[in-house]
């Protein structure tokens, strides 16, 4: 499901700061959130997103501004009575309680009789493949069944909207794309809003609808996956999305050519890149990603650069080469069975239509 | 690396031989120290070992020269007479009374103030904070005892159970301590359950009193040892043998019998039972809580 | 009953709302405390300070007399026989315990295992006991006619027993050992706490600098305990300043002021003279002094804290 304008915001942030005593960590900042999206909020740390996050779930006193949730105003609703569930970083789970206790626990806070509390514990125990751990405590479970619990507790309350704050970061590799897999699994089974908080870019390409980068408290970008990839608006976007990241070094602008710019790269030669807003000649930076460029024969005519390759990393599917140019040192995503030496001299061809041209404020040209 | 051929043992050789002569020196000191320690534990339980074997010896042996380890004729004379003769049955009711009021209102008390000034935000809680510190370095016992009578017996609580409790009830440490364990409990728990629909008094009972659960146990043993052992204040606050505890019941009455050593010292015994079977049960809890009032962790 | 339970605090719950009501939660958590706080603490210090100016009784009201019982504090030689006798018994007792308790901790730490544990036990379970039971255990142990300590007295006595606690000379100390047998596991407890928490790497670095025992003693150890040395002192100091449970014992068949303590001397004057006043303008020194001890406690151990 992607948000079109026809769905209604499920969950709406109207211009909200935040401030700490003298420090504002987030201004004037609005926000939506459709209903039934996968909505993630991603930056690196102390962007702000865990800042929204609380906010959203009411655990942060919102400063100034509104919060809306499915059209009433929670701004000043403590956590309990906005319908929400959180999965924290850290899981929080009752280090005391069994797992059927944890799970249950929203259910015998608000007085649910017994039988209630087991037979939904049950239940979500079941869509999770915990019902063997039910009896078991924390302690006694691996990070990746903790973190089912941590989901189950949120999950046994039903809630509008389920908040994540980075609940993957706490697993090693594999368990992460593993889980990274169910949460995909959830939200499609589901169908509930979910907002998520990352700092990390493959999982929030991988499992959100709709991304909203955050560069210290600002909203940098907001879109889909591909549209943060392919179209980066500024380049804090586009360096922070993709791995290995974008390279960019400086070029010089020469002339405009309607939808085009000539540009002069480092080294003397020169490309034809797209340009969306008209700017005058002068200093810019160009971004190209690893993948559009291209290892070439050093005499090529059509190679942007000339250089020679300081460090090959072989990973199998892909080779990453790093190589010096003028340029500076720009990484190079090649084939996986490139054949190539350190130190060997090479040009680099430079795909043209997949290079994007920043300025000096950082937003995209 | 290896030694040469031509017979000069390498440096390190010739360390390791003077470190292993230098051990075997130090092993035989330390044999001694151990020893003497062991000799100076014996010498410091003496006193009590010899105090309870005296109460197992009739009164004859007890009086006679010399020091017999133990007793020839093993006998319960001295229990049965303190136990029948005295009003040892009072004194003993009494200090369990009291002792288990001191320390069930204490802890609870102690448990909902720590909780309320480690987790929850209100106007007067760094006033209150320090105000606990304050108590926590004045003498209440000593210093106050004239005014706590003065007190109490505006109450007319003067020889009476009540009486002896109150004065008791304001222990700093213990609220202290609970704040200092509160406060180490991560905040994501109490925000888990926040979200979850739990309102304080659920917190405070289901979440953060479980996870400290060995706190409460060690603070409610140190509360009840103190409130078992304490003179001072029984003693002035109390005036007839009926309503004393046992720490001050053993003083008043050895004039009853004369001179008889193993009844005196049966009493104490009797009286010394309870607070010493608590510590060799919950050595670790007792120590702990030692320790944490003296301000250490762990 | 767990129904009953959730009732309840829905019940708490609807008088306290939101999240705002923290604040009437906070104070219904606090309220037993700080109730008796200020019954027990708060009233009877303002009580005490009060009275101390006056001329009353024990019970009952008198005259403002402004800093007279001061005054007459300064020239009772009877305050001051007890204000010598406490600091001589502070003397006797503190610094001896706390440097015995570390020579004790230093050679308990060396054992393991059970052997630590029974002997640990040995030195530390007469500070569980009440100080009456203390009070006859050595009674019994220094009695002139049979008590076991007169053995270890008459070499030294040409063959007479000694009553140690009627002979004057004698009393101070004897209290002071009797206590320091009683108070030493507390010492121990806490050096035995900061020696864990020297690292064994840094006795392993010395030995193989060369350094011999003494000298580790000196240059590592020492130094580094130095901060449980100045808490147990300072605890020490206070603890024994408040002195009066085994004076009082020990002196009470021998009809004698010349033992008197300070707490003593407070009950003498306000239960047996009935001078409510000057009782309170004793207290009072009393209380300024431990205060002021006890603020430097407090920074030593802040000071730790922040190590």
């Amino acid at each position: 499901m992607n948000g079109s304008a026809a769905a209604a915001p499920h969950v709406e942030l109207r211009r909200v700061t935040k401030r700490y005593g003298a420090v504002t960590a987030i201004a004037d900042l609005s926000l939506t959130v459709e209903k039934g999206s996968f909505t993630a909020l991603l930056g690196p740390s102390g962007c702000g997103k865990s800042t929204l996050l609380r906010m959203i779930a009411g655990l942060e006193d919102i400063t100034a501004g509104q919060c809306f949730i499915d059209n009433a105003d929670v701004t000043d609703m403590p956590p309990a009575q906005r319908r929400i569930a959180m999965v924290f970083q850290s899981y929080a789970l009752y280090p005391h309680m069994t797992v059927r206790q944890n799970i249950a626990f929203s259910l015998s806070v608000a007085g649910q009789p017994k039988k209630v509390q087991d037979e939904r514990a049950l239940e979500v125990a079941r869509i999770l493949q915990l019902e063997p751990y039910l009896d078991r405590r924390p302690a006694a479970l691996s990070g990746g069944q903790r973190q089912r619990v941590a989901i189950g507790r949120a999950l046994v309350r039903k809630p509008e909207v389920f908040l994540f704050d980075e609940p993957l970061s706490n697993l090693d590799a594999k368990l992460r794309v593993q889980m990274r897999l169910e949460l995909a699994k959830l939200h499609a089974d589901l169908g509930t809003t979910m907002i998520y908080v990352t700092h990390d870019q493959t999982e929030a390409m991988t499992l959100a609808d709709k991304i909203v980068a955050l560069d210290h408290g600002i909203i940098s970008q907001i879109g889909s996956p591909l549209e943060l990839y392919n179209k980066p608006a500024n380049k804090f976007v586009a360096a922070f999305i993709g791995s290995p990241g974008m390279n960019f070094f400086g070029v010089d602008i020469v002339t405009m050519n309607g939808r085009t710019a000539s540009v002069v790269l480092p080294g003397g030669r020169t490309a034809e890149v797209g340009i969306s807003t008209s700017t005058s000649a002068g200093p810019a930076e160009l971004g190209v990603r690893p993948e559009h460029l291209a290892i070439v024969d050093p005499n090529d005519p059509h190679a942007a650069f000339a250089g020679a390759i300081a460090i090959i990393e072989h990973l199998g599917n892909s080779t990453i080469l790093y190589v010096e140019t003028p340029a500076g040192q720009l990484i190079v995503e090649g084939e996986g069975n490139l054949a190539a030496k350190s130190g060997q001299a090479v040009g680099l061809r430079l795909d043209e239509g997949h290079a994007r041209l920043f300025g000096e404020t950082g937003a995209a040209l | 690396m290896s030694g040469t051929a031509d017979g000069f043992d390498p440096p390190a050789v010739k360390i390791a031989a003077r470190r292993r002569a230098r051990l075997r020196h130090w092993d035989l000191v330390a044999l001694v120290f151990t020893l003497i320690t062991l000799g100076l534990a014996i010498v410091w339980a003496f006193p009590l070992y010899w105090a309870l074997v005296t109460t197992f010896k009739p009164e004859y042996e007890v009086v006679r020269p010399g020091i017999q380890l133990w007793p020839e004729h093993f006998t319960l004379e001295a229990y049965i007479h303190v136990l029948t003769r005295t009003k040892i049955g009072f004194w003993y009711i009494n200090s369990l009374i009291t002792s288990v009021a001191v320390t069930v209102i204490v802890v609870i008390m102690a448990a909902g103030a720590g909780y309320a000034i480690s987790q929850l935000s209100f106007p007067g809680r760094r006033l209150f904070w320090w105000m606990i510190l304050a108590s926590f370095m004045v003498p209440i016992q000593h210093g106050l005892v004239v005014n706590h009578f003065i007190l109490m017996n505006q109450f007319h609580l003067i020889n009476t159970l009540p009486g002896v409790v109150l004065p008791q009830l304001v222990a700093p440490v213990t609220v202290m301590i609970y704040k200092q364990f509160f406060d180490s409990v991560p905040k994501d728990f109490r925000e888990a359950a926040l979200v979850d629909g739990a309102n304080e008094f659920q917190l405070l009972f289901r979440i953060y009193l479980p996870m400290n659960w060995g706190i409460t146990t060690a603070l409610a043993i140190i509360t009840f040892i103190g409130a078992w052992n304490i003179f001072l204040w029984p003693f002035v606050a109390v005036n007839t043998e009926d309503k004393m505890n046992i720490t001050v019941g053993i003083t008043q009455v050895h004039d009853a019998f004369g001179v008889s050593y193993a009844r005196d010292l049966a009493v104490a015994m009797l009286a010394a039972l309870p607070v010493a079977l608590v510590y060799l049960i919950f050595q670790r809890r007792v120590t702990q809580a030692i320790m944490l009032s003296a301000g250490i962790k762990g | 009953m767990a129904a009953t339970g959730v009732q309840l605090s829905r019940g708490l719950e609807l008088i306290v709302k939101s999240r705002r009501n923290e604040i009437a939660v906070a104070y219904i958590l606090m309220a037993p405390f700080i109730i008796v706080y200020a019954v027990i603490f708060i009233w009877p210090t303002i009580q005490m300070v009060e009275l101390s100016f006056t001329d009353a009784p024990l019970i009952g009201e008198g005259a403002w007399v402004g800093l007279k019982n001061f005054w007459r504090l300064q020239s009772d030689r009877l305050f001051s026989t007890a204000i010598w006798n406490t600091f001589y018994f502070v003397l006797l007792s503190v610094i001896p315990s706390t440097l015995l308790g570390l020579v004790v901790a230093l050679a308990v730490n060396r054992l393991k295992g059970w052997v630590q544990s029974v002997v640990l036990a040995a030195f530390f379970l007469p500070y569980i006991l009440p100080v009456s039971v203390v009070f006859r255990i050595w009674s019994w142990m220094f009695d002139k006619d049979f008590g076991v300590a007169q053995h270890a007295i008459t070499p030294f006595t040409d063959g007479q027993h000694v009553s140690v606690f009627r002979t004057l000379p004698l009393f101070m100390p004897a209290v002071a050992f009797v206590t320091i047998w009683w108070l030493l596991g507390f010492n121990v407890l806490l050096f035995i706490a900061g020696l864990r928490n020297i690292s064994s790497e840094i006795y392993e670095a010395a030995d193989l600098d060369g350094a011999g025992r003494w000298t580790q003693f000196r240059r590592i150890t020492w130094p580094l305990i130095w901060p449980v040395t100045a808490l147990v002192l300072t605890i020490q100091l206070i603890l024994q300043l408040k002195i009066f449970d085994q004076v009082y014992l020990f002196a009470a068949n021998v009809r004698t002021d010349a033992t008197m303590v300070m707490v003593q001397y407070i009950l003498k004057q306000g239960f047996q003279m009935n001078k409510g006043g000057l009782a309170a303008a004793a207290s009072l020194v009393l209380f300024l002094v431990i205060v002021v001890l006890s603020v430097l406690q407090f920074q030593l151990l802040r000071a730790r804290g922040e190590r």
